[in-house]
């Protein structure tokens, strides 16, 4: 807080100093498009490395891969604008889809609305704790991580678990399209979009908002910090469970190490290249759509390409970090953590 | 009152300095002279273009045309470097000393002859320390921790630092005091009344503050600014208060009515508080707010004011006693409750608690009473664009930008849009301020008192917690006095008048 700071800042203002002033345009503008254009680009650059990648389907591999990644990233970055972070949301994706490969042959086509219910109660306690026991998300949700992934490997008795029946319910979802979009990544897009929707039109997206950029400021201001953190969290919880039906529709089967067992970094990644900030306050759920398309094609465009296995964990980290760099929201400060 | 100066030249001199930024005339043709040993008292409403000229005396910006004089020379400010060089420094409001380092180090961190190789050289620091600071005229010890150091004593190290010894090079000094105190309570502010004359015998002052009486008190001139003119250069005992505001703001000031609502024998307080207590805050506060009128409350650090204050609002928790909203006792009583039975706060600390920065000024205003920008959950931008609109009419909140992030507004302008925010409920019913007139201009305070009026007549009842008591007195229909958490004295400004000393003898 530095209140001659703000005097002369007023002082800019009024001046309406032009070169700041268009800097300032251009930062805003690099934010709104930002995700976009680097998506466009890394896709180009592939396309034209490797002219068989359009051609093979490569956008649909990449809407395909991208589909759990989006929708675990949706949610994280709910949780990021409010200053916190959910670090248990991929494990409650994997514990959902087990669930949901165990109980879809007995329970029916009702079972994947029972189990996003129940992840979405799963993301509110971990949202409760933080509010009302005032734990840090970053603490808690490391250790609600760890429970979900051992519930994972007890339910699942550590093995695959497959649908038995009533699999194709869950798997039309990604076998039909639009466009060559598998519907598990249009899901996704329904999601961003009404997640944009939310946190620009309404009092309780605004709030959330208002949580990450000054809590205190928030909290003077009468909005109700505790219950929209709890909201954050279940919805990131639903977001999860969404994913993990994304992922039954995918392979027709869930275990602790396949599909879906790795969702965690992708899907902060995706929020940050999405232009989240990591410190709360900022975030545009159409760009994480964008974000979590240019964290899918990073390991499929290194193996089309024809990088060596071996280092294509090494490209992957190096891309992101550069992409990151690119994205990353810096408006709210210029201290990053 | 005279100056001191001895001999004729000037320490410095501007001549014609002229500044544009883009459209923005921001200094209009200013030419000033200041003598040796004078104490400039320097004043002017938020974009009058003080701060343009500070920057331009401290080398951050660079005037278009026009000179300046350093002790009869012509120079040129390229940099901050040249400034110091030059012999001018400045304090800034807040301080920026690392308090867990000494005085000394503080002094000369930076310097030239702080280290030789990174090598920390200890028996120069603590010279070259020791001789600034006796330059200023202070005595304090080098080596003491300045965590150890009072606020008052911290300011001086900050001067001290300002204009180094190595950079000055024996020359006068030119030390400018940005709204030094505008975060100080009475007391401090007195001893820095004190420090500042101690500085006369050795070089300048600049002497930069919203406070008009701070400046008749200490200032030998008074220099106005308004709209990046010059407008008056005066010596002080030439001139009045009231023409000093007129001269910053343009016109004179509107008398604030100052009559008081009568209460009916019968009538319902708003807000009464029966015995609230709080284990060593405040113990046994009883007080009752009626409809239009205002309660002032007055006190020292330490009366427990404040943390009654945000009791009121639900911000902190009470040990017992209760609170009643008309006649009915709240229970569990916090933020979001209070808000919905109508409870205002406008707190001190505007930055952190008073509104959300990274927010548009529409964003703020509409945060809490979104009014007819939203139905139910769904907010409507353009509605709230207009009701913002409306507000910044009313309140000439400047710049004139709804969707500008409120961060980048002056202090005095985010005050009005916080009190928009708690204004646009049209169920207000207890407005609580803590402190709302902090750190504004005149022009800016003007506005905010007659909002704080007019939500009064409108039917609130207002609780104050004034800076001054002057300003308890002038706007409060009852003065409440509290001592050690506990209330020394109620006065009924419609009976009595007491002084400031009357409140005084309670206070201590």
């Amino acid at each position: 807080m530095n209140l001659s700071q703000t005097w002369t800042s007023s002082i800019e203002v009024l001046s309406n100093d032009k070169a700041s002033k268009v800097r300032r345009i251009a930062a805003k503008g690099w934010q709104a498009v930002g995700p976009v254009v680097i998506f466009i680009v890394m896709f180009a650059v592939v396309s034209i490395l490797t002219p068989t990648f359009i051609g093979g389907g490569g956008l649909t591999i990449v809407a395909s891969s991208a589909a759990p990644i989006l929708l675990v990233a949706l949610g994280q970055a709910l949780v990021l604008n409010i200053g916190s972070i959910d670090l248990s949301n991929a494990s409650i994706t994997l514990l959902g889809a087990i669930l949901l490969a165990m109980t879809l042959g007995s329970v029916g086509a009702v079972a994947p609305i029972l189990i996003v219910l129940l992840v979405t109660l799963f993301g509110s306690v971990n949202g409760f704790i933080v509010a009302y026991a005032q734990v840090p998300s970053f603490a808690l949700t490391l250790g609600t991580f760890g429970i979900f992934q051992s519930a994972a490997l007890v339910v699942s008795s550590a093995t695959t678990v497959y649908v038995t029946q009533n699999g194709q319910a869950v798997a039309a979802l990604y076998q039909s399209g639009v466009a060559g979009l598998p519907m598990t990544f249009i899901l996704g897009i329904i999601v961003a979009v009404v997640s944009w929707a939310f946190l620009r039109f309404t009092r309780a997206g605004l709030g959330m908002t208002a949580i990450g950029k000054n809590e205190s400021g928030a909290i003077f201001s009468g909005v109700r910090t505790r219950t929209l953190k709890i909201v954050a969290y279940a919805l990131s919880g639903l977001m999860a469970g969404l994913a993990g039906i994304t992922i039954i529709a995918q392979a027709g089967s869930a275990s602790p190490t396949g599909l879906g067992s790795d969702l965690l970094l992708p899907g902060i990644a995706a929020a940050i290249v999405g232009g989240t900030s990591i410190s709360g306050g900022v975030t545009n759920p159409i760009n994480v759509v964008f974000g979590a398309m240019t964290v899918a094609l990073v390991p499929i465009a290194t193996a089309a390409i024809g990088i060596d296995a071996q280092a294509q964990n090494l490209v992957y980290g190096a891309v992101i970090i550069v992409v990151v760099a690119l994205t990353l929201s810096r408006s709210k400060n210029s201290i990053v953590k | 009152m005279t100056t001191k100066a001895t001999s004729q030249t000037s320490v410095l001199r501007l001549s014609n300095i002229d500044k544009k930024f883009g459209q923005t005339h921001a200094l209009k043709n200013v030419s000033l002279e200041i003598n040796h040993g004078e104490v400039i008292g320097l004043i002017g409403e938020n974009g009058a273009g003080k701060s343009t000229l500070l920057k331009i005396l401290t080398g951050i910006y660079q005037p278009d045309s026009g000179s300046i004089e350093v002790n009869g020379k012509s120079t040129k400010f390229r940099g901050p470097r040249d400034s110091v060089a030059a012999g001018i420094g400045v304090v800034h409001q807040e301080q920026s000393l690392f308090t867990n380092l000494t005085v000394a180090e503080n002094i000369a961190s930076g310097s030239k002859v702080a280290s030789r190789f990174g090598i920390y050289r200890w028996g120069q620091i603590n010279r070259a320390a020791a001789e600034t600071l006796s330059i200023i005229g202070s005595s304090l010890d080098p080596s003491t921790k300045v965590s150890n150091l009072s606020f008052v004593d911290r300011q001086m190290v900050e001067i001290a630092r300002a204009i180094r010894v190595d950079s000055t090079m024996g020359g006068s000094p030119l030390v400018i005091l940005d709204e030094p105190t505008s975060v100080l309570e009475r007391s401090e502010t007195a001893i820095l009344e004190r420090e500042i004359r101690k500085l006369k015998a050795h070089g300048s002052v600049i002497f930069v503050s919203h406070r008009l009486d701070e400046i008749m008190r200490n200032c030998d001139r008074i220099m106005v600014m308004r709209n990046g003119e010059l407008v008056a250069d005066r010596v002080t005992s030439t001139v009045t208060e009231d023409e000093l505001f007129k001269l910053m703001v343009g016109h004179e000031a509107r008398a604030v009515s100052s009559s008081h609502r009568v209460v009916a024998a019968d009538e319902q307080p708003v807000i009464s508080v029966e015995n609230l207590s709080r284990k060593g805050k405040y113990s046994n506060v009883s007080l009752s707010v009626h409809a239009g009128r205002l309660t002032a409350i007055v006190g020292s650090t330490g009366s427990g004011r404040e943390e009654l204050a945000r009791a009121l609002f639900g911000a902190e928790k009470f040990d017992s006693g209760s609170i009643a909203i008309n006649g009915t006792k709240v229970t569990g009583w916090r933020i979001a409750k209070a808000v919905k039975r109508g409870v205002a706060y406008v707190p001190a600390e505007r930055k952190v608690e008073g509104m959300v920065g990274g927010f548009s000024a529409a964003e703020n205003i509409t945060l809490t009473h979104p009014g007819k920008a939203a139905v139910g959950p769904i907010v409507f931008p353009l509605a709230r664009n207009k009701i913002a609109r409306t507000w910044f009419n009313t309140l000439d909140v400047r710049p004139n930008d709804i969707a500008l992030d409120l961060a980048r507004f002056s202090g005095g302008n985010q005050q009005k849009v916080v009190m928009a925010k708690w204004l646009n409920s049209p169920e207000l019913s207890v407005l609580v301020l803590d402190h709302p007139l902090r750190g504004l201009d005149p022009g800016a305070a003007q506005t905010v008192n007659e909002q704080i009026k007019l939500a009064c007549s409108n039917g609130a009842a207002v609780i104050l917690l004034s800076d001054t008591l002057e300003e308890a007195l002038e706007m409060g229909d009852d003065v409440i006095v509290m001592r050690d958490g506990e209330i020394s004295a109620t006065f009924d400004m419609t009976k009595e008048s007491p002084s400031t000393l009357d409140l005084l003898e309670r206070m201590v």
